[in-house]
């Protein structure tokens, strides 16, 4: 077990491999009531088409990672909420474009859930039948996202950046690949994915470190686990121009929804130079374009944004990619507005104030973020399968300039790399 | 459990309430006002502070009232409008970094108290009324937002349930207002309506973090500019008996999936002893994955992904909602109403109890760990009128017995069906 000290953020970490592979991580927080953990594995929608070490390549239906993340809390002995239920702990899972992650809180016997984590997961069981019935419960799913507006803009948007990157993939599928999922499928999709050696384990919150490992320890040893290869994720290559420069979407909303989307190509660097990188993307628009912009004050003075505008950076194995916008009424002045304001900015620069200022709020929103067990276990798995580390982000931000910034900017200048979605009542 | 309490003040009409801990990396704040939800003055109360968050005296530009809270480290405010009871409740929030974690010339707990104090009492005025740009501006704002609740059929669903449930009291109204009266607002009628506002509202200033009573309240003091006057205090909301027989509301849009909300009646609210009991019996029938709802409706019969229940303790009512294939309208709430006459036979197994329970302590022993939960759970005393701490609930819900929960559903009557469907007449056979 190591110990890595933040003296500046008052936080102490534990970590340690495992011999199967596994890594925990451990982050006490004294005087907290309630543990949190998240069980993670670094499989996620995008992951569909892959080489477990020795075989075949093969291509799965879309959803599949999603699928197995449902059809996990089904034991032998029944669901396995129940299991939580009983010991006062409540359970959750989500798939995401490249993880999976499984977890639980409690104020209760955290070592005891802890254990009802490691076990679930790490005991898959599906029947033609159980799998059968979750189809019905999917599709509901898919169908509920198919009437949110903006949930549909937002994919809406991806779709129309991406052409090949699977990233443009509904996450949950379709109701057709959907109903095609066998039980066959999600044990190899399992068996490649959900190796100790590529997953991991975070722990927060008021429990020993030392307690919590050697009940891990214990608990990985009851098990036996195949050596586990290296998986070959394989992508097509994705052309570096958008699929479509506009799409529009047809639901009924008060006001239209409108994303502008800005595609970036690679490479995308791993570890501190990629997380570098997001925060830097990240800052850039807040100066820009943030709340205590002046070019966010004049499109709220003129009606074109409400507090739903606002901007994202996403990035993941193989993409990333920028999204601005909100509700307008007129989608059209908004991107034109949008695109002057990124034109203007590259040809005066951003100032320097602004840039200062925004860095400090940034700073400061990350370390009241640091109060939040639930964020902290999600952003610290996230970095860590970046190859960065959450805790370092401080000194990451500290080390940014306005040039790096700026350099940023010009990444949203070319229009063969943008597109819009709009989601609107009428399509005329 | 827990180790640290609220200690209590006043600062002429304003309660004080502050929890010293050093467990946090922040200052929490929070300020609570109050006015009974009346269709007169909804509309003002909820525009108020969309305008106030546009600037103050010392910050009369938007912009310059947002980069300020960028400079104090990018301090979180917010607000927030909803009902409690029959009061309408504007939330302001502020969350601030410790001056421990930056190099700070300033006490930035005071700072944030001299911003949130002026924020609320020192608006940016102009010829002795609001701006009126910001008050033209902020109308557009807030019947966007009340036209956008269309847009999350989830929640639209919810509000026009509840709407219909309540439509001959207050409370079936949006605690962001009536959009027909945004266009009689002028900048000068809602300052007159701001001013009534603050003499009539009942506020409550929480803090939370590495401070005491004694401090906050100096600064309160100095930085709140409110009327004089003694606290206020709320009164018990009125709880009505469902209606005789349940009424079903169908509802055409352009959907593809069908949601399916009902809406019931408890006659027992948050003060109630028997609250705790109400807890038990919504954790059994529709609260939680091993409820009644999950397990029949989604697990066993796969109509849903979603269907639960909810509470509205300080209302007494209970909500059940389902997002279902419109075909199934007739199946799905074939098995809800089951599991309600389960509830009423006292079907209820030991397992379901004991886990519900478990469920229900472990929420509340959650909350210490949450700054803003810890408020939020004793301003709920205090709009309630009824003072219980997470000890003494837990201590409740652990002595509730099966016949207890049960003997709850005597009280819970259906008032309102609601269907959410698609345009297509010949899609389905609903009975209207």
């Amino acid at each position: 077990m190591s110990k890595l000290d933040y003296p500046k953020l008052q936080e102490t970490l534990y970590r340690e491999v495992l011999d199967n592979g596994l890594e925990v991580f451990v982050l006490p927080k004294p005087g907290f009531t309630k543990t949190y953990a998240t069980f993670t594995t670094k499989y996620g929608s995008v992951d569909n088409h892959f080489r477990p070490e020795g075989q075949e390549a093969r291509a799965v239906p879309d959803g599949i990672a999603h699928f197995l993340e449902h059809k996990m809390f089904e034991e032998p002995e029944g669901d396995v909420f129940s299991r939580f239920a009983e010991q006062g702990a409540s359970a959750n899972a989500f798939t995401s474009f490249d993880r999976t992650s499984y977890l639980f809180s409690t104020a209760g016997e955290p070592l005891e859930s802890l254990d009802t984590l490691l076990d679930f997961v790490q005991n898959p069981y599906f029947t033609d039948e159980n799998v059968e019935k979750e189809k019905g419960i999917i599709v509901q799913e898919i169908n509920m996202y198919k009437d949110n507006a903006d949930w549909r803009v937002y994919f809406g948007l991806i779709e129309a950046l991406y052409a090949k990157h699977p990233v443009h993939i509904d996450i949950a599928g379709t109701e057709q690949s959907v109903r095609s999922i066998t039980k066959e499928q999600l044990y190899d999709c399992y068996r490649t994915f959900y190796h100790p050696s590529n997953m991991t384990l975070f722990v927060v919150g008021g429990i020993d470190p030392e307690e919590t490992l050697v009940r891990v320890r214990r608990n990985q040893a009851r098990k036996t686990f195949a050596p586990g290869g290296e998986i070959e994720r394989l992508f097509e290559v994705e052309p570096s121009g958008v699929r479509e420069a506009r799409r529009v979407v047809k639901l009924p909303v008060s006001l239209p929804k409108c994303m502008i989307g800005f595609k970036e190509s690679g490479p995308f660097p791993e570890g501190e130079e990629g997380i570098r990188r997001e925060l830097a993307a990240k800052l850039m628009l807040d100066v820009l374009i943030g709340s205590s912009s002046p070019v966010y004050q004049l499109l709220y003075d003129d009606n074109l944004i409400s507090d739903s505008f606002g901007h994202e950076y996403n990035t993941g194995p193989g993409y990333a990619f920028t999204v601005i916008g909100g509700d307008t009424r007129d989608p059209d002045e908004l991107l034109a507005r949008v695109v002057a304001a990124i034109d203007e900015a590259i040809r005066d620069g951003l100032p320097q104030a602004s840039f200062e200022r925004t860095r400090a709020k940034k700073i400061g929103a990350y370390l009241r973020m640091l109060n939040s067990p639930e964020a902290i276990a999600g952003e610290f798995t996230r970095y860590r399968f970046k190859g960065g580390d959450l805790f370092d982000v401080v000194r990451l931000y500290e080390s940014i300039t306005l040039e790096d910034v700026h350099e940023r900017l010009r990444l949203l200048a070319d229009t063969g790399r943008r597109s819009v979605c709009i989601v609107r009542s009428d399509t005329e | 459990m827990q180790t640290e309490v609220f200690q209590r003040g006043a600062v002429g009409r304003m309660r004080v309430h502050v929890l010293p801990t050093t467990r946090f990396k922040t200052f929490s704040l929070s300020l609570f006002a109050g006015v009974p939800l009346e269709e007169s003055r909804v509309t003002p109360v909820a525009l108020v502070p969309f305008v106030l968050r546009r600037g103050t005296r010392s910050y009369p530009e938007t912009i310059q009232f947002r980069e300020r809270l960028d400079e104090l480290y990018g301090a979180g405010f917010g607000f927030d409008i909803y009902k409690r009871g029959d009061y309408q409740i504007v939330q302001f929030r502020l969350d601030i970094i410790n001056d421990a974690f930056v190099s700070s010339s300033q006490s930035l707990l005071e700072e944030a108290l001299r911003f949130l104090g002026e924020a609320l009492t020192e608006p940016a005025l102009e010829s002795g009324a609001f701006t009126a740009k910001y008050v033209e501006s902020e109308k557009t704002t807030v019947q966007k937002r009340i036209e956008s609740i269309i847009n999350d059929k989830i929640r639209y669903a919810a509000e026009r349930c509840l709407e219909e449930m309540c439509r001959n009291e207050p409370y079936r109204l949006l605690a962001l207002g009536r959009k027909e009266e945004l266009p009689h607002i002028t900048p000068a009628s809602l300052y007159e309506s701001y001013r009534k506002w603050l003499d009539e509202a009942v506020f409550d200033l929480y803090v939370s973090g590495d401070t005491s009573l004694e401090q906050v309240s100096a600064w309160a003091g100095q930085y709140f500019k409110l009327p004089d006057g003694q606290p206020g205090t709320y009164s018990a909301a009125e709880i009505k008996p469902a209606s005789e027989a349940p009424r079903t509301v169908v509802e055409r849009l352009d959907v593809g999936q069908g949601k399916l909300n009902l809406g019931l009646r408890t006659g027992i609210a948050y003060s109630d002893d028997r609250y705790p009991d109400l807890l038990v019996y919504n954790g059994i029938l529709g609260a939680f994955p091993h409820s009644k709802l999950f397990i029949h409706v989604r697990e066993k019969a796969s109509l849903a992904y979603y269907a639960s229940s909810r509470l509205d303790g300080h209302k007494g009512l209970l909500t059940i909602q389902s997002g279902i294939e419109i075909a199934n309208y007739e199946r799905a709430l074939d098995i809800i109403r089951e599991q309600l006459d389960e509830m009423r036979a006292g079907n209820i197994e030991e397992q379901e109890l004991s886990k519900t329970k478990a469920m229900l302590v472990n929420q509340l022993r959650e909350i210490q760990d949450s700054a803003f939960e810890r408020i939020a759970f004793d301003y709920n005393g205090v709009v309630s009128g009824k003072q219980r701490s997470a000890d003494e609930l837990i201590a409740a819900i652990e002595s509730v017995t099966a016949d207890k929960a049960a003997a709850i559903a005597g009280n819970v009557g259906l008032d309102t069906i609601y269907f959410l469907r698609d345009l297509k007449e010949e899609a389905a056979h609903v009975q209207a």
